[in-house]
């Protein structure tokens, strides 16, 4: 997977939520975690990449193509990946399926028999068979965050991105939640994803980049930075995080 | 002192009830005297039942294009209609009917009574209904819009397929009440003598005489159609009520 920032802003009047990011990832990496501070910039840099907003400045290369800054281009961009938020992903008026079918028929143009069809091999994939009909409601968070999850992968997304996917979970669901992605991960998908889950940040990602007031205070390989950081204030936040 | 006011709230309900029932109950009522008013009674009702259904029907189109123009991102339809919804809601529905027909219809040479009165009525009510629907479309949380964008919905898609799906379940207990403010506000019509249900009643009283047999089947005509309404409204507010 290459992605490439270069001198990346966004800033929401005063805050400066990405405040001059340059990166760039290694073509071998795969899954790319974003750790760091509450209020770090985590989401910002994941809607940035994933094309949700327009920066303030600074441009984002996926792929070896610039991402565009114009809504159109934007739009073409963001249908090919898949996106996961913390949480209220789902459409309340439309049933789980019909959750995972709206977005394969209205956006990417499929048949209402092909979408129904990839949304049973999804729905079958992530152990959601029994809760088709019922309506977000009517589901557990845990189980709205798996349909959350097919619905962001049905239509194979070039990338998915992930921001704090289990963070409003129980530990329980979490741990659901996490294996399906760590077989996403296993399968090999491209996934960015911020998390305040270490232990799993550690075993599923090849890179990892720490993000604090909106910069980059460290990157590199997952085993190096949660081994042996260079940065006092990583390591701190590190030892303060894993504690418990 | 809490129980001394209920006590007394209780005392002053139960006496006017009492008195209200005593001089309806108590009259003499001579039924005979209105009989041969009754065709045209219960034709009023029917025009008063069939005004208020156009006019619905018509005050929908209406408060469609104001909701549009108001959600508009250009100036000038944000603008113009806010300053008719302000200016229809600011002042009296007799004063309009009166302007809109002596001065406005008059000057464009419309003379039925019937036709404008409908108008007059579905631009008065289209200004409330609007405040409906832009507080109902405007209900739907940020979240939801971030979702749509994030599966590639454009703006147009993520209105027919998210926002307003939802938006209509939540305005319908409101527009089940405006409707039953309709029936009620058509009443007014009988000032440009408008072959309604009021201006029915006033005739046969006018005629026979007999007040209470002229108008108290007027009371009873408006509230079989209002409270059945309202029983309505009531239901979908409760339904909706569990949805969220
Ligand atoms: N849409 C927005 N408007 C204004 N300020 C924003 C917006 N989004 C983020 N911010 C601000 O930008 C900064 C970075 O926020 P961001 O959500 O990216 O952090 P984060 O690392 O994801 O934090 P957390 O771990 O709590 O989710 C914060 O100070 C936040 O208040
Ligand atoms: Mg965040």
């Amino acid at each position: 997977m290459s992605i490439e920032v270069h001198n990346l802003h966004q800033h929401y009047g005063e805050t400066r939520a990405i405040d001059g990011v340059c990166m760039k990832l290694p073509d071998s990496a795969q899954v790319l975690a974003l750790i760091g501070p509450s209020g770090g910039g985590k989401s910002t840099f994941l809607r940035l990449i994933g094309g949700i907003e327009t920066p303030t400045s600074g441009t984002v290369i996926v792929d070896d193509q610039e991402l565009p800054k114009e809504e159109e281009g934007l739009l073409d961009y963001r249908k090919s990946n898949g996106f996961l938020f913390q949480a209220f992903n789902l459409f309340p008026h439309l049933s789980a399926l019909d959750n995972i079918i709206l977005p394969l028929t209205e956006v990417h143009g499929w048949s209402r028999h092909k979408a129904e069809e990839r949304a049973h091999e999804v729905v079958k994939r992530f152990y959601l068979e029994k809760h088709l009909e019922k309506h977000p409601e009517q589901l557990s968070g845990g189980q709205q965050q798996r349909v959350a999850l097919a619905r962001a992968v049905a239509h194979e997304p070039a990338l998915l991105l992930l921001d704090e996917p289990t963070s409003a979970l129980d530990p329980e669901m979490k741990a659901g939640v996490l294996d399906l992605i760590k077989e996403l991960c296993d399968a090999g998908q491209r996934i960015v994803l911020s998390t305040h889950e270490m232990g799993f940040a550690r075993q599923s990602a090849d890179h990892v980049v720490f993000l604090a007031e909106g910069k980059i205070l460290e990157e590199g390989k997952a085993e190096e930075l949660f081994e042996a950081s260079r940065e006092p204030k990583v390591t701190q936040f590190l030892d303060r995080v894993m504690k418990w | 002192m809490k129980s001394f006011i209920n006590a007394l709230v209780s005392v002053i309900l139960a006496v006017t009830f009492f008195f209200g029932f005593w001089v309806i109950l108590d009259h003499d009522y001579d039924w005979a005297a209105i009989a041969p008013y009754s065709g045209n009674l219960f034709s009023g009702w029917l025009v008063t039942v069939g005004i208020s259904l156009a006019a619905l029907a018509l005050s929908v189109v209406v408060a469609a294009v104001l909701t549009v123009a108001q959600l508009s991102s250009h100036r000038v339809p944000r603008v113009l209609s806010r300053a008719y919804v302000e200016i229809v809601r600011g002042t009296p529905l007799l004063t309009q009917i009166l302007i809109g027909y002596y001065l406005i219809a008059d000057a464009i040479g419309w003379d039925s009574r019937f036709g404008v009165g409908l108008v007059i009525l579905s631009c008065f009510s289209g200004a409330y209904l609007s405040e409906i629907f832009r507080g109902g479309i405007e209900s739907i949380s940020k979240s939801q819009w971030l979702s749509a964008r994030a599966i590639g919905l454009s703006e147009g898609q993520t209105y027919r397929f998210v926002v307003i799906p939802q938006a209509i379940r939540r305005v319908l207990p409101a527009s089940a009440g405006q409707f039953a403010n309709l029936i009620k506000d058509s009443s007014l019509l009988f000032v440009i003598s408008v072959h309604e249900f009021t201006m029915q009643a006033r005739e046969a009283n006018a005629n026979s005489f007999a007040t209470f047999e002229a108008y108290l089947p007027l009371v009873m005509g408006y509230f079989i159609l209002t409270f059945p309404i309202s029983l309505l409204s009531r239901h979908l507010e409760k339904r909706f009520s569990y949805e969220h």
